[in-house]
């Protein structure tokens, strides 16, 4: 188990090196230049000179990628002179646009991302595994099929169609709740929860229809294994097969998703903390995006790949505490 | 001024994501283009909406975004210029508070008066007000405008006016104060003394020393790139927490005297901008206006689907503000290539161009006017002259008659290039150009890539529709950045799109900037107006207007001529500071 996880880790850094490398030349070799972004209108040719020397851009490529991989592990400065700054560990770099460090933009912007990830979560499992169980359980009943029919509808609901009906409907017209305005947990947990009631069902109820769907299928194939009817025959309540031997196994596969979905959504929702004005990391990257702001580009794509194959390691592992058949 | 920043805003208002650009078809009424007077919009034209604030209460800025830059020495975007030196630090000269045209007039604000020149306005002489102060008590000494004027050179802080590069002497290849290099054209006799040495003569200088790098910052508080996310104060207001992108809250300033400060009068005690909102939830909730959002203003403008929605009610429209942004947009040839190297030709696309179409892509009549010459309006004293003498829709037959004497009887294919957010802009022009039998293709680029990719004077199309902004209500700061050859640059080119070379025109601009009577030098300036346009580099199109929508506890409020239409946030206060929430 552990040369597994070893071997697992091994394999995550080799996986975040190669997607620094390829997002790294991607946009340093697209014809975009930070520097005369900077400089701004009325830009004379040696301005233009220093402010590419200050920001590192008259390096070659590998000296940059060599500087930014290394100022992860040790941190380093940034320009020079009267102004220099030293970026700490873990530097991912500094963005010009915003003045700050890379890695102070991402941790400022996460726990709005985790919040948001983290309660549609919560919800579109509850709200997706329970329509799924119920459905496989009454399957080719009514209720299967009212599930299933609403399942594909919801699916097929884009999130910012969803979000825009639920601002006109919920805030627009019934005046329910407020325009939604980020509010940190620890100010007050009540209006965090109640200005992040719109985004988390927005989300909740695409990625619900889907693993509804999923765990549905999961359950039916699993309902059908021998060992199933064996515990039945065993006289078990029917709670505890369906929990505890249907359930446990079923949901491997649906594991393996909310791995995946779970870590990209922890850093950035791009379009729905777009649309409820959410200051999170998918925001950031969006306004990255528009102003070129590549350091920031760099960072959060970085952030994204470390989360989802993290995401995905830890399924693995876990593969094996919720299937016993696993660690056969 | 360059389009850059007005583009910025609109880009970011567009940037709706998927459902995206709904947009650019706002306008509900027709206009026949001569009845322009009737534009329900301009009724608060000149006003000041909701009579004198009363002192106190919190003042909400609702923004789709943050701020470019709010250290002084890099602040270059015309409502940001605005907000920092109305709220945040104070200028050698500012410009009144007023309405209108008179808010192009100068008055003097750290200094006690407009500078004095000698040496034929080669040396500008300033004498501080005393007892002035930062936000910790500590005085505001000449200095720490010296010192900021020098810090705006510094590669490290980059982005802002380049005025002081441009006019100092002794200025080139300075980098800025680091290791110790100090700029000798500057000097600080004593504390309260600031004198500048010109490289030649500029008799408008005053009217650069509203530009922010004209602010005092002192040297123990600069920390370089950070100083942007907390400037020192030396305004009514300091900073009180700001997180980028997120929120921007603001107290008052104790150390700041009103009695020295003819301009601001600071009637709210705190304000908040909160950023990052939608542009529809914007303007949603200021034509609802409740609760906290009585006491709110915009940011950006109000979006061309949202303007049905303001004008149909009668109170709602009573709380719009649409002061012109003094930009003026314009259809710019390639002067160096055939075949709008003849004069004839790009004429015919001035008489083609139907200025009413471009002006109903680009928001509709209620948030624009056609330009009838170059500068806008208010280099001219207020309004445009009709120096173009064509009607806004166009005329066919005389295009027609010029492209035949040029040779071209069966017109010519050629290309433009626009932003994506101007595609419905370059439709119209396709459609009127095509009336006279000049075919255009049109290229859309991404706005982020916009002025790389039509600053690439080899490369770029023929036409390109781009526009421009003075920096203050100066000929100087438009035609000479416009129409000047010797600033055309192959690669990253701005301004001059046209690449118009004119020897004649390029001598009358020295003669113009070397004039040292100010309303001669103006006079001179609308003069060589008339005169490029004959000459017909470009083809202006519209002069966009700034609609922005007022919460109903809003008071003092008015768009500002010589920030782009922006709200003078001098004098902008609330009715009633007990309804404003917080």
């Amino acid at each position: 188990m552990i040369r597994y996880t070893l071997r697992r880790l091994g394999a995550v850094l080799g996986v975040l090196t190669a997607v620094a490398a390829v997002t790294f030349t991607i946009f340093y070799v697209l014809p975009s230049d930070p520097a005369a972004a900077a400089c701004g209108k009325a830009c004379s040719a040696e301005r233009l000179a220093a402010i590419r020397a200050h920001m590192g851009l008259d390096q070659p490529l590998w000296r940059q990628f060599w500087d930014f991989v290394s100022g992860i592990f040790t941190g380093r400065t940034v320009g020079s002179g009267q102004y220099a700054l030293h970026c700490r560990f873990p530097c991912l770099g500094y963005s010009y646009e915003n003045s700050e460090a890379v890695w102070d933009l991402l941790t400022d912007r996460l726990p709005v991302s985790a919040s948001l990830a983290v309660g549609a979560a919560v919800l579109w499992l509850t709200l997706g595994l329970s329509a799924g169980t119920v459905a496989a359980l009454r399957r080719g009943t009514l209720t299967d099929r009212v599930l299933m029919v609403g399942a594909v509808g919801a699916a097929s609901l884009p999130v910012y169609f969803t979000a825009m009906m639920l601002i006109y409907g919920v805030v627009r017209v019934a005046g329910l709740l407020p325009y939604p305005q980020y509010v940190p947990f620890g100010d007050d947990p009540g209006r965090w929860a109640s200005n992040l009631l719109l985004p988390w069902l927005a989300l909740a109820v695409l990625y619900a229809a889907m693993y509804s769907r999923q765990s549905r299928s999961s359950m039916i194939e699993t309902m059908a294994e021998p060992y199933i009817r064996t515990a039945r025959a065993k006289g078990l309540p029917r709670r505890t097969v369906v929990v505890k031997h249907g359930l446990r196994a079923g949901m491997t596969p649906v594991l393996t998703l909310f791995g995946m979905d779970l870590g990209g959504l922890l850093a950035g929702a791009v379009i729905t903390e777009s649309i409820f004005g959410l200051p999170g990391v998918g925001r950031l990257f969006y306004g990255a995006l528009s102003a070129g702001d590549q350091p920031v580009i760099l960072g959060v794509t970085l952030l994204a790949a470390a989360f989802i194959v993290v995401a995905n390691l830890a399924v693995d592992l876990l593969y094996a505490v919720v299937d016993p058949r696993v660690r056969l | 001024m360059n389009k850059r920043t007005c583009t910025a805003l609109a880009s970011s208002l567009v940037a709706t994501l998927a459902l995206g650009a709904a947009g650019c078809s706002g306008d509900t009424y027709s206009t026949d283009g001569r009845s322009r007077g009737k534009n329900p919009v301009l009724a608060n034209q000149g006003a000041v909406i909701g009579g004198t604030p009363v002192k106190g209460g919190t003042l909400t800025v609702l923004s789709n975004q943050d701020f470019t830059h709010l250290d002084p020495a890099r602040n270059w975007v015309m409502g940001d210029m605005d907000f920092g030196t109305r709220l945040l630090y104070r200028t050698l000269v500012t410009y009144r508070a007023e309405p209108g045209a008179a808010g192009g007039r100068l008055a003097p604000d750290l200094a006690e008066d407009l500078g004095i020149s000698s040496n034929g306005a080669r040396t500008w002489t300033f004498r501080l007000k005393k007892g002035l102060k930062y936000e910790d008590g500590s005085p505001i000494t000449a200095h720490d405008i010296k010192y900021n004027v020098e810090r705006s050179f510094s590669p490290d802080l980059p982005g802002g006016p380049d005025y002081a590069a441009r006019y100092l002497a002794g200025a080139e290849g300075y980098q800025g104060p680091a290791q110790g290099k100090h700029l000798d054209s500057v000097k600080v006799p004593d504390d309260h003394t600031i004198t500048f040495e010109l490289r030649k003569p500029f008799a408008e200088f005053p009217s650069a020393t509203v530009l922010p790098t004209f602010a005092p910052v002192p040297k123990a508080r600069d920390n370089g790139p950070r100083y942007d996310n907390r400037p020192f104060s030396s305004g009514p207001y300091r900073i009180e927490t700001y997180a980028r992108d997120k929120q921007l809250v603001l107290v008052r300033n104790p150390h700041w005297d009103p009695e020295s400060d003819t301009v601001r009068k600071a009637y709210p005690d705190r304000i908040v901008v909160t950023m990052g909102l939608k542009g529809n939830q914007i303007d949603d909730r200021l034509i609802a206006s409740s609760g906290a959002d009585a006491s709110a203003v915009p940011w950006g403008k109000l979006r061309p689907e949202s303007i049905a929605k303001v004008l149909t009610e009668t109170d709602v429209r009573k709380r719009l503000l649409a002061e012109s942004t003094n930009c003026t947009e314009m259809l710019q040839m390639h002067t160096g290539r055939a075949p709008f190297d003849q004069v004839k030709v790009r004429q015919a696309v001035q008489f083609a161009l139907d200025r009413e179409a471009v002006l109903t892509a680009s928001g509709g009549p209620a948030v624009g006017d056609p330009a009838t010459a170059l500068m806008p309006g208010s280099l001219f004293g207020g309004k445009q002259p009709d120096t173009l003498k064509i009607p806004l829709t166009g005329d066919v037959a005389r295009a027609k008659q010029r492209l035949k004497e040029a040779g071209h009887p069966d017109g010519f294919t050629t290309a433009i290039t626009v932003s994506a957010g101007d595609k419905g802009v370059g439709e119209a022009i396709q459609q009127s150009l095509g009336r006279a039998g000049i075919k255009v293709t049109i290229e859309t680029v991404d706005p982020s890539a916009f002025y790389d990719s039509i600053g690439d004077t080899g490369n770029r199309t023929d036409l390109v529709y781009t526009g421009w902004c003075p920096d203050y209500p100066s000929g100087s700061t438009f035609l000479p950045f416009v129409f000047d050859g010797r600033y055309i640059k192959e690669k990253g080119n701005s301004g001059n799109h046209s690449l118009f070379r004119d020897r004649a025109t390029m001598n009358r601009m020295d003669e113009i900037a070397a004039m040292t009577d100010a309303r001669q030098a103006a006079k001179a300036w609308q003069d060589l107006d008339g005169r490029i346009l004959a000459k017909a580099p470009t083809a202006p199109a519209v002069i966009e207007r700034m609609p922005l929508l007022l919460g109903t506890n809003i008071a003092g409020a008015f768009g500002h001529t010589s920030f782009g239409g922006q709200i003078d946030y001098a004098t902008v206060g609330l009715k009633d500071p007990s309804g404003s929430g917080r």
